[in-house]
């Protein structure tokens, strides 16, 4: 019987996280492919045709980037905060804390483990789009640079797991779960640029999106896949290393502060 | 060595209330430890503060010389710990819980220990099912094999038989002592006294968050107990008066006698002979009635 607290607790914690969005994969990965399905057919197909962008890109790609991303985070956001809140409710909470786990290894299983599902979703959402792609112009989408592409796509699927756990700790009630969720997450996501171009605002309302940090992972995403954005690819990059820094940070603190209690 | 289990006045408030108020005890290698009180004494916040669960308003724990605060995750290497509520899982199969717990324990691979406590606990049948696939007892075994996945050797068990049938809670407490014999220590909290007498090599006696007795079980019933000595006489003689007799009916006289004195004792006391007792019956006082004795309540 080898015991090692440094990694083995961790690596387990991930492996958990894994199985158990693996468990109900309908949910998991049905959805979004659903999802994501319908908005290339309403928006990227459909109502995309009469959208002209400026730069010399069909509406079709500019879309699928901002929805691959917008599946990822809101993905990563789910399955940490689920868990989190699914195990206040069972009791499972008390094991982490009876056992030698430390915060930060729970920190970072359960970002990773969100992070995997935004993976898979992103990754779906990729492959659909690209069918999409395919079907109204006889060609595959390029990705520009996968290195830039799922660079963005981790940091931002791990900032958002980490947020999750932060508001699920901090949530007494699923109401306040999806408060945070339809209430804060969702407009900035929306309106972090994934349907529309930047440009095609008022300069006031473009001025005010740039205070969305949203919009900086969204473009780099964008940026990884096609190669330009409405940002620059620098302040993408800082805006989602702060970002990333600042959830893991936050995530920390509400573990440390935060009870294990069940509810 | 260090004591598996130190807990130096300790203090637990939750608000403006105390639930733990300057608590004191010690538990050695290999012995079995009793933590009595009745709803509310604060049993459960101490087990909580010994796990980590919450964190002490004041004094000091240790497990094998592990601060639980400053040296928490050193401190639960060796610690299992049964809760008094039954947990949940999810859709997670018996089977990949205490593969889990292994791992949270710092053991990826633990296959054997897992089926050693399956086959033990008799939860070899039922380990691909889900928590609410099984019965109330099932889900108290299941905790009794989370606790043990990682072999500690100190094991707190919050209730561990509530809620368990009386053939269950006999297997259960010989599994305890079967622990005890291989060295681990054990601290539980039960409301079965008689259990508790059995079982304990020493007991703690915990009333409104204070610590009121903490000493060897036997030395306790002796030192707050008192000998019930019943005699039947085959002639009916007139009223008795002696310092222990507490009721005296047709041919029947009841005494209480302290611990320490025997029937000769009492005997040599009483003006009726030998000859005219037509049956003695001695009764021992319980844990019981030493546990109201220290609560001073009333004793049965
Ligand atoms: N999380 C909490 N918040 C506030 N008060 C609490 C909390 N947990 C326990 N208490 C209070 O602390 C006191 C001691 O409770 P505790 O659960 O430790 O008792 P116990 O001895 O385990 O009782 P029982 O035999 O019923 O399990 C009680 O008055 C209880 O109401
Ligand atoms: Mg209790």
């Amino acid at each position: 019987m080898k015991t090692n607290i440094q990694f083995i607790p961790f690596a387990m914690l991930l492996n958990r996280e894994i199985q158990r969005f693996m468990k109900v994969l309908a949910q998991t990965i049905l959805t979004p492919m659903m999802t994501s399905t319908l908005y290339l057919l309403i928006f990227g197909v459909s109502l995309g045709a009469s959208i002209q962008m400026s730069s010399g890109i069909s509406f079709l790609e500019f879309l699928i980037p901002g929805l691959i991303m917008m599946g990822c985070l809101n993905n990563s956001f789910q399955n940490s905060s689920s868990s989190i809140v699914s195990a206040k409710f069972g009791g499972d909470l008390e094991d982490y804390r009876v056992s030698p786990l430390s915060n930060s290894q729970i920190v970072w299983a359960l970002s990773l483990g969100g992070l995997a599902r935004g993976l898979i979703v992103g990754g779906i959402t990729f492959l659909v789009g690209e069918v999409f792609f395919y079907s109204t112009t006889g060609a595959w989408l390029n990705v520009h640079s996968w290195p830039i592409f799922v660079f963005f796509l981790a940091i931002g699927g791990l900032s958002f797991a980490k947020f999750g756990m932060s508001v699920a700790f901090w949530a007494k009630t699923f109401d306040q779960m999806s408060i945070v969720g339809n209430f804060l997450l969702l407009p900035l996501i929306y309106l972090g640029g994934v349907f529309f171009s930047l440009e095609k605002l008022s300069p006031f309302w473009q001025s005010v999106s740039k205070f969305n940090p949203l919009l900086y992972l969204i473009n780099g995403v964008r940026y990884g896949v096609l190669g330009q954005a409405d940002v620059s690819l620098s302040s993408c990059i800082l805006v989602s290393g702060v970002a990333l820094v600042f959830f893991h940070f936050l995530a920390l603190r509400s573990l440390n502060r935060g009870s294990f209690v069940r509810w | 060595m260090s004591k598996p289990l130190s807990v130096q006045e300790l203090i637990k408030d939750y608000g403006p209330n105390r639930a733990v108020d300057k608590v004191s005890f010690e538990v050695e290698p290999g012995e079995i430890f009793g933590l009595l009180g009745p709803n509310g004494a604060g049993k459960t916040s101490i087990i909580s503060i010994i796990t980590t669960l919450e964190r002490p308003t004041g004094g000091a724990v240790s497990v094998f010389g592990h601060d639980v605060v400053k040296d928490s995750r050193q401190a639960k290497v060796n610690l299992g710990v049964v809760p008094q509520e039954i947990i949940n899982h999810g859709y997670f199969t018996v089977e990949e819980i205490l593969k889990f717990h292994s791992g949270y324990f710092g053991i990826w691979e633990n296959q054997k220990q897992i089926d050693f406590l399956l086959e033990r606990l008799d939860l070899h049948v039922h380990r691909n099912k889900r928590v609410k696939q099984l019965s109330g007892g099932m889900k108290r075994r299941l905790l009794i094999a989370k606790a043990l996945v990682h072999k500690p050797k100190l094991l707190l068990l919050d209730e561990p038989t509530a809620g368990v049938d009386i053939e269950l809670r006999e297997s259960l407490w010989g599994f305890v002592e079967e622990l005890k014999a291989q060295g681990i220590s054990v601290v539980l909290t039960t409301h079965y006294l008689e259990e508790a007498e059995q079982l304990c090599d020493r007991v703690g006696i915990i009333h409104k968050g204070q610590i009121r007795k903490v000493g060897p079980t036997s030395s306790l019933i002796k030192e707050f107990t008192q000998r019930r000595i019943q005699l039947t006489l085959k002639d009916q003689i007139a009223p008795v008066s002696h310092r222990w007799l507490v009721d005296q009916s047709a041919n029947q006289l009841v005494f209480q006698v302290p611990a320490d004195q025997g029937l000769g004792d009492l005997m040599s006391t009483v003006d009726f002979s030998y000859e005219n007792v037509m049956d003695a019956q001695i009764m021992e006082g319980t844990l019981e009635d030493a546990f109201r004795r220290v609560l001073g309540e009333p004793t049965a």
